[in-house]
C-alpha cells in the first residue's frame, strides 16, 4: 500500500505562474479525499504531482517515506493512476476493450492478466456489453467511464479522479460512488478533484480545499461544510451542499442524511 | 527586418527561434553541399568526400537565403495578430471562407500543442514511457497521435457546425464591427517596400545583383 506524502511542496510554472505553495499533505492507504477549490486554485497541479508528471519546484513528494524525484514517470504510473477530466485526450483504441488493456499491458501484464483486469473493470463501471464497440461510438458520459475503468484495470494503488462526475447524470454519479467504494473496500486510495460538492460530501470522507496554491481547509466532510468553514469556503467561490445549507438551518449539522433532512423539513412545516 | 524587429521588441527572441528553426536544415545542408558540391581547391578530405572552397560558398549561400526565409516569416508570426490579419483580408474582398480556413489554420497549431501535451500526460499516467528506449517511444506513438488527430478533427466539426449555426454560409454583403488601425505612415512604409520588392525582383532577373 502506498503512503503518499507532500513535504513543503511548492510548484511554478515555466512562464512564472506560481501554482502551488508550501503544501504539506500526509494520504494514508485506503483513505478516500476528495480536493475542491475554485478553477485555478492548483488542484490539478497538485495530482500532477503525485505521480511526477510535474515536479515541485521546491519541496518533496514522498511515496512510502521514499523522494520520488529521480522515479521516471513510467514507473510510478504502477502505482498511482490519474483519470483525466477530458476523456477525449486519451482514448486512443478502436475498441473499448483494447483501450481497457493498454495501461495493465504497458504495466508488463500478460495477455491474460491484461484481460481479466479490462473484464473487471468494464463491470465496475458497467461497460461490460459495450466491450467491442468503438470509443467514439459512445457518448461522452460513457467515454468518461471507460477512461475510469482502463485506470482501475491497471490496479494501482492510489487512484486519482480529475472531476469524474462532469456529464454525468444521476445513475452515472452513483456507479461512480459504487466504484470509489470499491476501491476503498480492496485498501487502495482514491483522490478525486470535484466541484460537484453533494458527491464530495456523500462519497468522500475527507475533503482538502484548495485556494491560491495551498491547503485551506482539510478535515471531513463534517467540519469542512460546516457552518463556521463558510467564509473559508466562500474564498475560493465554493458553496457548501444544499444539505449542509439545509441542515445547518434546521440544526441537523452539516451533513445530514436525506431522512433526517425530510423528517425535520416535515416537523418544522408543523 | 532587423530595424522592424527591434521596433517590434522582438529582436533577440527572432534570432533564437529562426536559428532553431533552421538549424536542422542547415546541418544537412552544411554536409551535403561541403562535400558533395564539385570544385577545384578542396580544403581537406574524409575518406572518399572532399571539402571543397566552392561547396563552403555554395553552403554559406544557402545558410544565409533559409536564414533569411525564416526571419522574414518568424517576423511576421511574431509581430501579426493571426486574427487582425485575417479579419484585414477579408475587409479587403477576401472570402470568408478562405478567411476562416487560414485563421483556423494558424489557430489550430498552439491548441495542437496544446492538446498534444495533455495527452501525452494522460499516456504516460498510464505507464507509457516516453523517455525510454528507441522501441518504447516507437510504442508510444499511436496512443499519443491518435487523440490529436481524432481531436482536431472533432474541434473542426464542431466548429463548423457553430459557424453554420451562426449563419456562416449566408450569402451577401458581411459588415465587419471592427478595423484594422493603419496609420499614414504604415502605408507610406507598405507601398515603399512592395516598391522595393518589384525592384529587387527584376534587378535580379535582369542579372544586376
Amino acid at each position: 500500500m502506498t503512503h503518499l506524502a507532500l513535504e513543503g511542496v511548492g510548484f511554478v510554472y515555466p512562464d512564472g505562474t506560481r501554482a502551488l505553495s508550501e503544501v504539506d499533505l500526509t494520504v494514508t492507504p485506503g483513505e478516500v479525499v476528495a480536493i475542491v477549490g475554485q478553477n485555478g486554485s492548483g488542484k490539478s497541479t497538485l495530482v500532477r504531482q503525485l505521480d511526477g508528471l510535474l515536479r515541485p519546484t521546491e519541496g518533496r513528494v514522498l511515496h512510502d517515506g521514499v523522494d520520488i524525484a529521480g522515479i521516471r514517470v513510467a514507473a510510478l504510473a504502477a502505482k498511482v493512476g490519474i483519470v483525466f477530466q477530458n476523456p477525449d485526450r486519451q482514448i486512443f483504441a478502436g475498441r473499448v476493450r483494447t483501450e481497457v488493456e493498454f495501461g495493465p499491458r504497458i504495466l508488463g501484464r500478460s495477455a491474460n492478466e491484461a484481460a481479466e483486469a479490462a473484464t473487471a473493470a468494464l463491470a465496475a463501471v458497467g461497460l461490460t456489453e459495450l466491450a467491442d464497440a468503438n470509443p467514439y461510438d459512445l457518448g461522452f458520459s460513457r467515454r468518461k467511464l471507460l477512461t475510469l475503468a482502463s485506470v482501475l484495470a491497471m490496479g494501482t494503488q492510489v487512484v486519482v479522479l480529475d472531476e469524474p462526475t462532469t456529464g454525468q447524470d444521476a445513475r452515472g454519479v452513483a456507479r461512480i460512488q459504487r466504484v470509489v467504494e470499491a476501491i476503498a473496500t480492496a485498501g487502495r486510495t482514491v483522490i478525486a478533484i470535484s466541484h460537484d460538492m453533494r458527491f464530495v460530501a456523500e462519497t468522500f470522507t475527507r475533503v482538502v480545499v484548495m485556494g491560491a496554491g495551498r491547503v485551506l481547509l482539510d478535515g471531513s466532510p463534517a467540519d469542512v461544510f460546516a457552518e463556521s468553514a463558510w467564509p473559508t469556503l466562500a474564498s475560493t467561490y465554493l458553496e457548501p451542499p444544499l444539505a449542509a445549507r439545509v441542515g445547518a438551518r434546521l440544526g441537523l449539522g452539516p451533513t445530514p442524511t436525506e431522512v433526517s433532512l425530510v423528517e425535520a423539513l416535515v416537523e418544522a412545516r408543523g | 527586418m532587423v530595424v522592424l524587429a527591434l521596433r517590434a521588441g522582438v529582436l533577440g527572441q527572432l534570432v533564437r527561434v529562426s536559428l532553431l528553426l533552421t538549424m536542422p536544415i542547415a546541418v544537412s545542408v552544411v554536409l551535403v553541399s561541403v562535400f558533395t558540391r564539385a570544385g577545384t581547391t578542396v580544403l581537406f578530405a574524409i575518406g572518399p568526400f572532399d571539402a571543397t572552397v566552392e561547396g563552403v560558398d555554395f553552403a554559406a549561400q544557402t545558410l544565409v537565403r533559409l536564414f533569411a526565409i525564416s526571419l522574414s516569416i518568424g517576423l511576421f508570426l511574431m509581430t501579426t495578430d493571426p486574427r487582425a490579419f485575417v479579419f484585414d483580408l477579408e475587409r479587403r474582398g477576401v472570402s470568408p471562407r478562405v478567411a476562416f480556413v487560414a485563421v483556423a489554420t494558424i489557430e489550430a497549431v498552439p491548441a495542437l500543442v496544446e492538446r498534444a501535451g495533455v495527452i501525452g500526460e494522460s499516456q504516460r499516467a498510464r505507464g507509457l514511457d516516453t523517455e525510454g528506449s528507441v522501441r518504447a517511444r516507437l510504442r508510444g506513438v499511436l496512443p499519443l497521435i491518435g487523440p490529436v488527430i481524432i481531436g482536431a478533427l472533432t474541434d473542426v466539426e464542431e466548429r463548423s457546425l457553430a459557424l453554420e449555426s451562426r449563419a456562416f454560409s449566408r450569402p451577401g454583403r458581411r459588415h465587419l464591427l471592427w478595423a484594422m488601425p493603419d496609420r499614414t505612415w504604415e502605408r507610406w512604409l507598405r507601398w515603399a517596400l512592395i516598391a522595393l520588392l518589384v525592384a529587387t525582383a527584376a534587378a535580379r532577373i535582369s542579372g544586376r545583383i
